[in-house]
């Protein structure tokens, strides 16, 4: 335990330095803070709005989650069945690539034409940018399995289900939560860009509304506090999927 | 360890020192005013464009370059902290600005009444602003804009769905239940040209009337050079009377920057604008005129929306006439 805790004094050390040196050179330099606040003034506007802000997290961060578990589940889900067959994969696996390559902020709008304002465009817009990652390393795992094993569950006259159950998916569970990493943090930005389109706004507004309306209020303190929160909405799923895989690698190493 | 740490500070303190003489003050000014529109080019402008196709900058011996703008463009911050000399700002942003530290002064306001509205179907069962406010309807705007927060205040609002505002009416046209802020000559025009009827609320009926379509610059810049002001005010009068008598050359000029509105919706646009621009002020005191009363007033409205702490100074955050700012 000891050990794990000085692991995390470089991060520490490097964060605080630059937070340090952000200070110092807005000060020397005279920075107006609507340019760029220093992190003491970030640091005062989270403290001061803690409750609205503390509400708006909320809602940003069940969005990322929704968003994110909708990716996890359909990413594995189409990896394994595009993994059943070659024809299926070569076919099918460069439209899952549009995935990656549509630009959200682009389909964003569209997608609050499609379903309208509120918290399912900003879960939809949430799983979109997330799915890829999912689908694309669940597939690379299931395809990673020993060829060997392989035959022999031929050999046995082995059900697509078992072959999936027994076989790939024990040597596909690192790729996988691999996958989910890369997509805890995609989910959040997918999350607050959709929130920027479709988020509802008043008392409760979810961190994307807020970033906007403070930046139109040129409070730019209160827009890092809200990137700040958004970032740590990624941070926290980022830290459960690892977890989540510590506990798989203990489950699936034996 | 300690010699790489003491070599890194000295490039680090270089570094800053050099940014520290690039932001002084006896940094030469650059031959070419810079002046940055807050949006595309439409007949909000109309008069800018009218005096530089015309030669009026250059008649002042100004040499005068017209920044286009667009969503997101930052125009008040980029005029405060003189990346460019002047910018077209909204009345109030020079208040809330101020708040934040920005210091801008504005020199030409193109309306004297705010063409800020919103706008609903024709279909749509609303027959007023407080009707609507009232209601559970959702609303297209920028949210936490001052007239929002005074429309709240006013009428409840409680019920009221406020969803961001992408400045597009392709949303606004597919749902005949939207409500959505616009500019009172220019959306509602545009949809009228695409078959979609609509009822347009003036914001500036339920009390609240900060003058838009300022022309401002950085508090600095405005006392370091009250002539250079003065000149530019000029050149912009004679365009927006150019433009006001006959607004087709120049919307013609515009339509060609800005595909997303044809020159007939500027045509229709720029008629219906004009009661905005023309007032008793701008007929006793010329065109763009700005007073100390009408700002005082947009800043205790404002300082009791919650919006600013203090009020300023009307002196110090308009300058009309060739007096210099105190």
């Amino acid at each position: 335990m000891k050990h794990r805790s000085l692991a995390l004094l470089p991060p520490l050390i490097a964060i605080a330095a630059a937070l340090l040196l952000w200070e110092i050179a807005v000060r020397a330099l005279n920075v107006p803070a609507y340019l760029l606040p220093p992190p003491s003034r970030v640091a005062v506007a989270l403290w001061d709005d803690r409750a609205a802000l503390a509400m708006s997290t909320m809602r940003t961060a069940s969005a990322t989650l929704a968003g994110f578990l909708i990716a996890a589940v359909l990413g594995i889900v189409i990896g394994s069945l595009l993994s059943t067959s070659r024809r299926l994969e070569r076919g099918l696996y460069p439209l899952t690539l549009l995935f990656q390559m549509v630009p959200l902020v682009a389909i964003a709008p569209l997608l609050v034409i499609w379903l309208g304002n509120g918290i399912r465009t900003v879960i939809a817009s949430s799983a979109v940018v997330a799915i890829f990652p999912v689908i694309a390393n669940t597939l690379s795992g299931l395809r990673s399995a020993d060829p060997h094993l392989d035959e022999l569950f031929t050999l046995h006259h082995a059900t697509r289900w078992q072959r999936w159950f027994k076989l790939g998916l024990p040597s596909a569970v690192p790729s996988m939560l691999t996958g989910c990493r890369i997509a805890a943090g995609l989910a959040t930005i997918g999350a607050v860009v959709g929130e920027f389109v479709a988020g509802f706004g008043g008392a409760s507004a979810p961190l994307g509304i807020v970033i906007m309306t403070s930046l139109r209020e040129f409070r730019t303190e209160k827009v890092f506090a809200a990137v700040a929160l958004a970032s740590l909405v990624g941070f926290a799923l980022f830290g459960i999927v690892n977890g989540a895989a510590h506990v798989a690698a203990r489950r699936y190493a034996a | 360890m300690s010699r790489i740490l003491r070599i890194a500070f000295t490039i680090m303190a270089c570094w800053v020192l050099a940014g520290c003489r690039d932001a002084s003050p006896s940094e030469p000014a650059p031959s070419t005013i810079r002046l940055q529109l807050n949006w595309v080019p439409e007949p909000e402008f109309g008069g800018i464009y009218a005096a530089d196709a015309a030669g009026f900058f250059r008649d002042e011996g100004l040499q005068v370059e017209i920044i286009k703008g667009g969503p997101g463009v930052a125009a008040p911050q980029l005029a405060a902290s003189g990346r460019v000399e002047f910018a077209v700002v909204g009345g109030e942003q020079i208040l809330t600005l101020g708040e934040a530290g920005g210091e801008l002064v504005g020199i030409y306001a193109i309306y004297q009444d705010d063409p800020m509205a919103v706008m609903v179907h024709a279909t749509s069962p609303f027959a007023s602003l407080e009707e609507l406010w009232k209601s559970d309807a959702t609303v297209a705007c920028e949210a936490n804009l001052s007239w929002v927060t005074m429309l709240n205040e006013k009428f409840g609002g409680a019920s009221l769905k406020i969803v961001p505002h992408g400045g597009s009416i392709a949303l606004f046209a597919a749902d005949s239940n939207l409500a959505q802020q616009c500019f009172v000559f220019a959306e509602p025009v545009a949809l009228e040209m695409q078959g979609v009827a609509t009822k347009v609320f003036l914001v500036k009926e339920s009390g609240f009337n900060p003058y838009n379509g300022v022309i401002a610059t950085s508090a600095a810049y405005a006392k370091a050079n009250p002539e250079t002001c003065a000149k530019v005010r000029r050149a912009l009068q004679r365009g927006w009377e150019r433009y006001l008598k006959d607004p087709a050359p120049t919307n013609a000029v515009m339509a060609a920057m800005n595909p997303a509105m044809t020159k007939e919706a500027m045509d229709i646009a720029a008629k219906r604008q004009q009661p905005l621009i023309e007032s008793p002020d701008t007929e006793r005191l010329g065109l763009g005129a700005m007073t100390a009363e009408r700002w005082s007033n947009t800043a205790q409205q404002l300082q009791r929306l919650g919006k600013i702490t203090t009020l300023p100074a009307p002196e110090e955050i308009f300058l009309w006439g060739t007096s210099a700012p105190r």
